[in-house]
C-alpha cells in the first residue's frame, strides 16, 4: 500500500537537458561512410559490418509504408539526423565512474537510488551508448550475462550470433533495416537453463541530443526453465525538431522459459517512436509483453510473439494514452506456428483532445495445427468531441480445432458517472482521472507496484486540462 | 440553521417538474416526503445535487444561509456539506471502493495536504463492520456488478465516511429485503445528531417504521401540498394518496 | 468471339445516345486504372490471380429463354417480377404494383425517366477497391433493374428480379437500382443465378437509396454457378429515420468479391447488413463493408456469416467510420467465422474509425469449430457426422435469417439455405 513512487518517468522530469561533450560523432546523414564510422568506432567484427551495409542497402530499397500507416511517416528527414554520439564505447561498472556530466541526468532521473532498492541489475543508455552497466554480484554469479549489446557482441559472440536477427530480419520492415544498419547500445542478455532472476533487469533509454536518432538493438535469451523480467524506461528533452527512436528487440524463450518484458514509454513530444518488438517462444514458453505508451509524436510499436514450440504461450497487454497531438499507433501480432499454443492480447486506449489511437492487430494459426486459442480484447475510450481511435485488426485462423475470438468496444466516460463522483465532492477533472484510471485499472495492476504506482500519477498529469 | 427550500420550480426539457416547492428542515430533524411516482421526488434530490439535465427556473435552496444555487458545480455543493444517496447509484468501472472515498475526501482537505492512510483505513473499517459490508469490498469497484442492496449499502458506507451536514435519501429503501432495510436504517439512525438533518424521500412507509421521522410531508404535482406527524405516513400507506388529491383540491 | 474490351455492337444498344458517350469514357477509365495489388490495402489477402478477366467474352442473346423463365420462381406470392438473362429483358409481369411505381428495365428508365436515372445511377463513388471494375461495370451494362416507388407508397408484396448468365465464359453486367421515395416501403429478392455450370463473368452493381422515413428489405441471392468470377458492388444510402435491411446470401461463384458501403446520412436512420456465406472446394468469398456514419443518431448493425469447408476462402474486411458530427452513433459490427475443415482459410479483418466520442461501437469476430458436444448429440440420435454438420450449419444461419419479420420471406429462406446445404 504505502510504496513511494521511485521511478520518475513524468514527462516533465524527462524534459530538460544537459550539454554534453561527445567524443565520437557521425555526423548527420546516412551514408555507407556513417556505416564505417559506428563500425570503426565499435570495432565491429567484419560480419557485422557487411550486415550494416545490407541492411542499408534494404533500408534504402523499401518504401515508406505510408499505404497503412501515418503520412507523418513522410515528415521524418534522414538527412538531418545524427546517428551516433557517444562519449565512448565502454559502459562503467560504477556510477561513479559515469562521466559528472551524464551521470547527473541519470541522478535526475533516479536511476542509481532506484537500483539500489529494487533491481537485479541497470542499463543506463545516454544516446548511443550505455554510460552504465551493472549487475548485481549474486545475479552475476548465477552465470546472467547482462551487458549492452556492443559488449555482448564482443565477448559472447557465440550465443550473440547464433540469435542476433533470427527472430526479426533485417528486412522485416523499414524501420527493423534502419536499425540493423546503425544499432548501437541496448541490451545483451542471456539467462542460464533453470536461472529465474527474481528481481527486474532494467534498462533506461535516454536522448540527451537535438535532432538524434536512438538505435538500440536489445537480444534477450533465456535458456531452458529459465525466467526474468526486463523493464525499460525511456524519456528525451522536448525539442524543437524531431527525434527519431527506432529499436529492435528480440527475445527467445527456450523449453519451459518466460520472459517478461515491460516497457514504459514516455517520450517527449517530438519523438518518432517506431519501434519493431518480436520474441520467438519455444515448447512450452512463455513470452509476455506488458507496454505502455504515453509519449511520443508518432508510436508504431506492434510486440509480436512467434509461438513455435508446442504449448507456448504468447502475451501482449498493452496501455495507449494519446494526448493532444500525438498518435499511438500500437497493436500486437500472434503467430501461432505448433499445436496447443496460446495467446492472450489485452489492448486499451485513451484519446485525449485531438490525440489518436490506433490498434493495429494480426492473428495467425497455421493450418493442420490443433488446440490453438487466441482472445483478443481492444477497448477504447474517448475523452473529447475531437479525440480519434481506430482499430485494425487481421484474423487468419486456419485448422478446425482452433478457435480464436476478438472483441472491441469504444466507450465515453458517461455524464452520469461524473455526475456521481461530484456528488461525492470530487471535482470534475479528478473525477476524469479517476474514471480513466478505473478503466486501465486490470491492466495496471499487471505492472510490477513500482510502476503502476507512476503509471496512475502519469494518467492524472495527462488527464490535467482536458475537461472544462 | 436549516436546509431550506423556497418556491423551487425545476424544468427537464421543456416539461416543468418542481411547481413551487416549499421545505425547511431544521438541523437535527429528520424530515420524510411521501408522494406518488412522477411526483417529482427524485427530481428534488437531483436539482438540489446539481444535475445538468434539471434548469433551475426560479427559487432557492440555502444551506444554515448558503445559497446552493450560487455554488454551482457539483462537487461544491457535495463539500459544502450536502448528500445524496440515489435510488439508482452509477457504476464506476475499475475503480475500487476505498479509492474512489478517499479521492472524496481528499478533495475535503485544502490544497498540499494528504490523507492519512492508516486512519483513513481504520475509519472505513469501522464503518464498514458498522454496515456489514465484507471487507474484501473495498478493493472491489464503486457499484460494479453489487446487488440491489449492496448498492445501497454502500451509498449509506460514503454517507457515513463524507460526515454531510445535510443528508438527501432517495428512495434507498427499494430493492432491499427487511434485513437489508434494517442495517441501512440502523447506519443512518446512527448518524442522527443535533448537527445533521436528513430528508428521506420514500413511496412506502415501511422505511419510516425504522428511520422515524420528525415531519412527514407528501409531495403531489411537484409541491408540499400537506405535512404532518408520522401518523400522516400510516394514514397514506393505509389509505392511498387520493383523498390527498381531493383535499388539496378542495383547498386550492 | 469478341472479348470484353471490344465494342459491342451499336444496333444492340438500347442506351441513349448520352448515355453511350458515359460508357465509352467509362471503358477508358477501365483501361487507365490500374489493377489491383495485394499491398492496396483494399486487396489485402486477396487473390489477385483471380482478377484476370481476359478468358471472358461478351455475352450472345440467350438460348433457352423459355427455360430460364420457367425457372425464374420464388416466392408464392409477388407484386412483379423482372427476369433478365445475359443482359437483356426476357420477362417483365407486373400484376400487383402500386401506381406511380416505376419497374423496368435500366435502359428504359434511361430514356423514360434520365432525371431519376441521372441523379441515382451509379452515383456513389467506389470507395472499397472495385473502381476499375465499376468503370468495366459501367462501360457494359445493359438489361438491369431500375425501381422507383413513389413518397408514400407501400409495395406490400415483394418485387422479384432473377438476372441470368449462359454460356460459356459469358460476361453478365447485372445492374439494380432501387430508389424509395419518403415513408415508401418495398420488399425486393434479387436473384443471380447461371442456366449451366459453366465459367462466366458477372460484374454487378447494386445502388439502393432510401429517402426520408423510408423501409427497405432487400435480399441478394446470388446463386452463380461455382466457376464464375463475380463481382458485387453496393451502395446504400439511408436516409432520415429510413430503415433498410440488405441480406446478401453467397450461395454460389468460385471467386466472388462483395462491397457494401452503407451511408447513414440523416438522423435516425439505420442500417442493418446480413450475409450469409456457404463456402467448400476452393470457392474464396471477399467480402469488404463499411458503416459510414455521417449523421448524428443513426445505427448500423452488420452481421456476417461463413461456413467453411474444404479449401475454401474468405474474407472479411469491415470498417465502421463514425465521422466528427456523427454523435450519438449505434454501431455494431460482427463475423464468425464456422470452421468446418483444416484447409479452410477465413480472414477476418473487423476495423474500426470513431472521430467522436459519443458513440456506441462495438465489434466482434469469432472463429471456431462446430462443437463436438453437438455433434456427439446428435451422433447420440442416430444422425450420420456428415449431416449432423449440414444441421448445424443450416442452425448457424437459420438464427441470422429468423432477424427478418417477413414471415413468408424468412421461411422461403430457409428453404433455399436448407436446399443448398442438401437438408431434405
Amino acid at each position: 500500500m504505502e510504496t513511494k513512487p521511485d521511478i520518475n518517468i513524468d514527462r516533465s522530469i524527462g524534459d530538460f537537458h544537459y550539454d554534453v561533450d561527445y567524443e565520437f560523432d557521425a555526423g548527420t546523414g546516412l551514408t555507407e561512410k556513417t556505416i564505417d564510422y559506428i563500425c570503426d568506432v565499435k570495432k565491429d567484427p567484419d560480419w557485422i559490418r557487411e550486415f550494416r551495409k545490407d541492411a542499408l542497402r534494404k533500408f534504402n530499397s523499401m518504401p515508406m509504408p505510408t499505404h497503412w500507416a501515418s503520412p507523418d511517416l513522410e515528415n521524418i528527414v534522414f538527412d538531418n539526423i545524427r546517428y551516433y554520439l557517444s562519449q565512448g564505447t565502454q559502459p562503467k561498472r560504477s556510477w561513479d565512474d559515469v562521466p559528472e556530466d551524464v551521470k547527473r541526468t541519470f541522478e535526475r532521473l533516479g536511476i542509481p537510488e532506484q537500483e539500489r532498492k529494487f533491481l537485479a541489475g541497470v542499463e543506463a543508455q545516454f544516446d548511443s551508448e550505455a554510460a552504465y552497466s551493472n549487475i548485481k554480484a549474486a545475479v552475476g554469479e548465477q552465470g546472467v550475462i547482462f551487458v549492452g549489446s556492443t559488449e555482448g557482441l564482443q565477448k559472447h559472440p557465440e550465443i550473440f550470433k547464433k540469435w542476433f536477427g533470427k527472430v526479426i530480419p533485417t528486412g522485416d520492415n523499414k524501420f527493423s533495416a534502419l536499425n540493423s544498419a546503425v544499432f548501437s547500445g541496448g541490451s545483451f542478455i542471456y539467462i542460464p537453463p533453470g536461472v529465474k532472476v527474481k528481481h527486474p533487469l532494467q534498462a533506461y533509454f535516454r536522448i540527451n541530443a537535438e535532432n538524434f536518432g536512438q538505435f538500440e538493438r536489445t537480444l534477450i535469451i533465456a535458456d531452458e526453465g529459465s525466467e526474468v523480467m526486463y523493464m525499460e524506461g525511456c524519456t528525451a528533452p522536448k525539442f524543437e525538431t524531431s527525434t527519431l527512436h527506432s529499436a529492435v528487440v528480440e527475445l527467445v524463450a527456450l523449453k519451459g522459459a518466460k520472459i517478461q518484458y515491460i516497457t514504459v514509454q514516455n517520450w517527449s513530444s517530438n519523438v518518432f517512436n517506431l519501434v519493431t518488438k518480436r520474441g520467438l517462444a519455444h515448447e512450452e514458453a512463455e513470452i509476455k509483453w506488458i507496454d505502455c505508451n504515453i509519449g511520443s509524436r508518432l508510436t508504431m510499436k506492434y510486440p509480436g510473439v512467434v509461438m513455435k514450440g508446442r504449448k507456448a504461450r504468447g502475451e501482449v497487454i498493452s496501455i495507449a494514452l494519446a494526448g493532444d497531438g500525438q498518435h499511438q499507433d500500437t497493436g500486437a501480432k500472434m503467430i501461432h506456428a505448433a499445436d496447443e499454443t496460446t495467446s492472450n492480447i489485452v489492448s486499451k486506449s485513451i484519446s485525449i483532445g485531438n490525440g489518436r489511437a490506433t490498434y493495429r492487430g494480426l492473428v495467425q494459426v497455421g493450418r493442420h495445427l490443433k488446440g490453438c486459442k487466441n482472445n483478443t480484447e481492444c477497448d477504447a475510450l474517448l475523452i473529447n468531441t475531437d479525440s480519434r481511435t481506430d482499430t485494425y485488426p487481421a484474423i487468419t485462423v486456419r485448422g478446425k480445432e482452433n478457435a480464436c475470438q476478438h472483441e472491441a468496444s469504444v466507450s465515453k466516460i458517461s455524464a452520469e458517472q461524473i455526475f456521481y463522483m461530484q456528488q461525492r465532492g470530487i471535482p470534475e477533472g479528478a473525477a476524469m482521472s479517476l474514471a480513466v484510471n478505473g478503466f486501465v485499472n486490470d491492466l495496471v495492476q499487471q505492472f510490477p507496484m513500482e510502476y503502476s504506482v507512476e503509471l496512475k500519477r502519469l494518467i492524472d498529469l495527462e488527464m490535467e486540462g482536458s475537461v472544462g | 440553521m436549516s436546509l431550506k427550500i423556497e418556491n423551487l420550480t425545476a424544468n427537464i426539457g421543456d416539461r416543468q417538474i418542481l411547481k413551487g416547492l416549499n421545505l425547511e428542515i431544521p438541523k437535527g430533524q429528520v424530515h420524510a416526503i411521501m408522494g406518488k411516482n412522477g411526483s417529482g421526488k427524485s427530481t428534488l434530490a437531483k436539482v438540489m445535487a446539481g444535475h445538468p439535465d434539471y434548469e433551475v427556473t426560479g427559487g432557492s435552496v440555502t444551506l444554515d444561509g448558503l445559497d446552493l444555487f450560487s455554488m454551482g458545480e457539483p462537487d461544491e455543493r457535495s463539500r459544502a456539506g450536502l448528500f445524496v444517496a440515489f435510488q439508482y447509484p452509477m457504476e464506476i468501472p475499475g475503480v475500487t471502493i476505498a479509492n474512489f472515498i478517499r479521492a472524496a475526501l481528499q478533495a475535503r482537505l485544502p490544497e498540499g495536504e494528504e490523507l492519512d492512510a492508516v486512519e483513513y483505513y481504520e475509519e472505513l473499517y469501522k464503518k464498514m463492520d458498522a454496515l456489514k459490508i465484507d471487507r474484501k469490498f473495498t478493493s472491489r469497484a464503486v457499484n460494479e456488478g453489487f446487488s440491489g442492496g449492496e448498492k445501497k449499502r454502500c451509498e449509506i458506507l460514503q454517507m457515513a465516511m463524507l460526515n454531510p451536514v445535510y443528508a438527501v435519501l432517495d428512495e434507498t429503501d427499494s430493492g432491499l429485503d427487511i434485513d437489508a432495510l434494517k442495517i441501512v436504517s440502523d447506519g443512518v439512525n446512527a448518524m442522527r445528531s443535533p448537527e445533521r438533518g436528513f430528508l428521506v424521500i420514500t413511496h412506502y412507509q415501511r422505511l419510516l417504521d425504522y428511520i422515524v421521522p420528525d415531519v412527514v410531508h407528501v409531495m403531489v404535482d411537484g409541491r408540499i401540498v400537506m405535512s404532518g406527524d408520522k401518523t400522516l405516513a400510516h394514514k397514506l400507506e393505509a389509505e392511498g394518496y387520493d383523498w390527498v388529491e381531493k383535499e388539496t383540491l378542495a383547498t386550492a | 468471339m469478341s472479348t470484353l474490351m471490344e465494342k459491342p455492337a451499336a444496333a444492340r444498344s438500347a442506351w441513349p445516345a448520352w448515355f453511350q458517350a458515359e460508357q465509352r469514357a467509362a471503358l477508358a477509365e477501365y483501361e487507365a486504372l490500374p489493377a489491383p495489388a495485394r499491398k492496396d490495402e483494399s486487396w489485402r489477402f486477396a487473390n489477385i490471380k483471380a482478377l484476370d478477366l481476359s478468358a471472358f467474352a461478351e455475352a450472345t442473346p440467350v438460348a433457352s429463354e423459355t427455360r430460364l423463365i420457367q425457372a425464374s420462381a420464388g416466392l408464392a406470392e409477388t407484386s412483379a417480377k423482372l427476369v433478365l438473362g445475359n443482359n437483356a429483358l426476357l420477362l417483365r409481369e407486373a400484376p400487383a404494383l402500386p401506381k406511380g411505381v416505376i419497374f423496368e428495365t435500366l435502359e428504359a428508365a434511361a430514356s423514360n425517366h434520365a432525371d431519376l436515372f441521372k441523379k441515382y445511377f451509379m452515383a456513389q463513388p467506389v470507395e472499397l477497391g472495385s473502381r476499375k471494375f465499376a468503370a468495366l461495370h459501367k462501360a457494359r451494362t445493359s438489361g438491369g433493374a431500375f425501381l422507383y416507388i413513389p413518397a408514400n407508397t407501400s409495395v406490400t408484396l415483394p418485387i422479384e428480379i432473377f438476372q441470368w448468365v449462359e454460356g460459356a465464359n459469358a460476361s453478365v453486367f447485372p445492374h439494380t437500382l432501387i430508389i424509395c421515395g419518403e415513408n415508401s416501403s418495398a420488399t425486393v429478392v434479387d436473384y443471380f443465378k447461371s442456366a449451366d455450370r459453366l465459367p462466366a463473368l458477372a460484374c454487378g452493381v447494386n445502388d439502393l437509396h432510401l429517402a426520408r422515413g423510408a423501409r427497405l428489405t432487400y435480399i441478394a441471392v446470388q446463386d452463380w454457378s461455382h466457376e464464375t468470377t463475380a463481382f458485387h458492388l453496393n451502395s446504400t444510402i439511408v436516409e432520415r429515420d429510413a430503415t433498410c435491411t440488405a441480406l446478401i446470401a453467397n450461395f454460389g461463384g468460385g471467386f466472388v468479391r462483395g462491397e457494401n458501403l452503407s451511408r447513414l446520412v440523416g438522423e435516425g436512420a439505420r442500417s442493418e447488413m446480413f450475409s450469409i456465406n456457404p463456402v467448400e472446394g476452393t470457392r474464396e468469398i471477399d467480402q469488404r463493408t463499411l458503416q459510414d456514419h455521417v449523421a448524428p443518431h443513426a445505427t448500423s448493425d452488420l452481421l456476417y456469416l461463413n461456413a467453411l469447408d474444404g479449401k475454401s476462402r474468405t474474407i472479411f474486411a469491415g470498417l465502421i467510420k463514425v465521422e466528427p458530427g456523427a454523435k450519438g452513433t449505434d454501431a455494431y459490427q460482427k463475423v464468425k467465422n464456422l470452421i468446418l475443415s483444416d484447409d479452410a482459410d477465413p480472414n477476418s479483418m473487423p476495423g474500426l474509425e470513431i472521430l467522436n466520442d459519443e458513440v456506441r461501437c462495438s465489434h466482434g469476430a469469432t472463429n471456431g469449430p462446430v462443437s463436438a458436444e453437438e455433434l456427439f448429440y446428435m451422433a447420440a440420435r442416430g444422425i450420420p457426422k456428415d449431416k449432423a454438420r449440414r444441421l448445424v450449419v443450416n442452425g448457424f444461419f437459420n438464427s441470422l435469417l429468423a432477424r427478418l419479420e417477413n414471415a413468408p420471406l424468412r421461411t422461403h429462406l430457409e428453404s433455399l439455405v436448407a436446399a443448398r446445404l442438401s437438408i431434405a
